[in-house]
């Protein structure tokens, strides 16, 4: 796929993964994380080993329910003896960095079954830095020997949208407490969305959040190939997770069935995947040493004298990189 | 920015549930720039093993408010080096009793935080255990 080769000791890392040595794919998700550019040919390596394993990713607001429906999941899929993996994302805090990571927490059930890989990640702060660490995080566990990837997510924010976007199929996870038809239409996290769920049905009007998601959701889209379910379910109950499951299947027999959606599908992943690492580079190069720091310095000097604008100084930079034509 | 970060594992093991003083150890690390992977109570030796495989934290910490804890910690270590993930290292906290040091170091346990240990040790002790900055100090590195 590349020139990079990896080199010997990297090699044996590559042999450890591939033949499902769970501590080296944990240490491996760990130097991606870190922004690491050697494991590079490594990442490579494994893409080309790149299972079909179907990528669930899982988002919606904070407390509804999320990490409970995947422990529920969780159980339907064991009970066929199939492996799981889940990388579970909590949000660093943006004024320290640090994070509390307790997504394991609600899938305590699973701690001891080593058909379960959980890998929780905090969002971090860096634009696109959790993005190509989602990315590559996904590369090292679709290359082994799982029969189902999920992904979780707060969805807030676009960082976290863009993260879903490494799925083949999105639950948005909603409760009947997410508010009225006017929120259903708001742009964001509700249009990612290949199948909606209503969960804690038991605790409210679901029936009513499940009908205002259906108008916003499902008016003018009756020729769609792919009409995205609205369920319902009482995850902490065990309740609704099999019509859960088989949407799931069902959205995965319907891109095995279209081709040409899925081949969309992973352009558009493919897409945001090079802008983020484009962005990550770019975001690092602009603060370890190098020409393009002492470029900004130059230029943030400029600016700071007032010498220049912050945009015919940011051109000026941009122009560094050999970007031209705008 | 680095994307360095002390990643600190916490967990409880056994029927102890007195998990106060490690959610606040929690909240306090999170403070500092650390991830925590917060585990709760009722963990079990296996069930850590299998969190350590996954998440490869830097550190492992077990809080203790019951007095079984040299029995608990000799039975994880014993499972962790049979497991290959014996070189992680773990610190203790809660109710240890001084005259249980000597012994829990020689289990291999590297950090003992008992009644009257201080946050800042605990942090200073994450720092030179993993050789990570933490993400306050490089706020203010040039």
């Amino acid at each position: 796929m590349t020139s990079q080769t990896p080199a010997s000791a990297e090699r044996s890392i590559l042999d450890a993964v591939m033949a499902g040595n769970l501590r080296q794919a944990g240490r491996l998700i760990s130097r991606v994380e870190a922004g690491d550019t050697s494991v590079a040919p490594l990442i490579a390596a494994l893409e080309e080993k790149r299972r079909t394993t179907p990528v669930v990713g899982i988002t919606g607001p904070p407390g509804a329910g999320k990490s409970t429906l995947l422990d529920g999941l969780i159980c339907h899929l064991r009970a066929s003896h199939l492996r799981v993996a889940v990388l579970a994302v909590d949000p660093s805090s943006p004024f320290t960095g640090g994070a509390i990571l307790g997504d394991r927490i609600r899938m305590g059930r699973h701690a001891a079954d080593s058909g379960v890989f959980i890998r929780s990640m905090a969002s971090r702060a860096s634009l696109g830095g959790m993005a190509v660490a989602a990315g590559d995080a996904l590369t090292v566990l679709a290359a082994l020997d799982f029969d189902w990837i999920f992904i979780e997510t707060v969805g807030v924010g676009q960082n976290e949208v863009e993260i879903v976007d490494h799925a083949d199929t999105v639950v948005v996870v909603v409760t009947p407490h997410s508010g009225d038809a006017i929120q259903a239409v708001k742009a964001g996290v509700l249009e990612v969305g290949d199948v909606y769920l209503v969960n804690k049905a038991d605790t409210g009007a679901a029936q009513r959040t499940v009908s205002a998601l259906r108008e916003a959701l499902h008016r003018g889209a009756e020729q769609a190939r792919w009409l995205p379910p609205i369920l319902s379910a009482e995850a902490a109950n065990g309740v609704g997770l099999d019509a859960v499951l088989a949407a799931l299947r069902q959205h995965r027999d319907y891109l095995a069935s279209n081709p040409d959606e899925f081949s969309a599908r992973e352009q558009h992943r493919m897409r945001i995947r090079l802008e983020r690492l484009v962005l990550a580079e770019v975001e690092q190069r602009l603060h370890r040493p190098g020409p393009l720091r002492d470029t900004l310095d130059h230029w943030l000097g400029e600016a700071a004298q007032k010498r220049c604008s912050p945009r015919v100084a940011a051109a000026a930079i941009i122009n560094t990189l050999g970007i031209t034509g705008e | 920015m680095s994307t360095i970060k002390i990643r600190c594992m916490l967990a409880m093991l056994g029927t102890d549930v007195h998990s106060k003083g490690i959610r606040t150890l929690a909240q306090v690390l999170r403070d500092e720039g650390v991830e925590v992977i917060y585990l709760g109570e009722h963990n079990t030796a296996e069930s850590l093993i299998n969190a350590i495989l996954s998440e490869d934290p830097d550190v492992l910490g077990l809080s203790f408010s019951t007095s079984t804890y040299i029995h608990y910690t000799r039975d994880l270590l014993d499972k962790m080096r049979a497991a290959g993930v014996g070189d992680v290292p773990v610190m203790l906290g809660g109710l240890i009793h001084p005259d249980d040091e000597d012994a829990l170091r020689e289990l291999g346990v590297k950090g003992i935080f008992g009644p009257g240990s201080v946050t800042r040790d605990i942090v200073e002790f994450l720092v030179s255990v993993t050789g990570k900055p933490l993400a306050s100090q490089r706020a203010t590195a040039p």
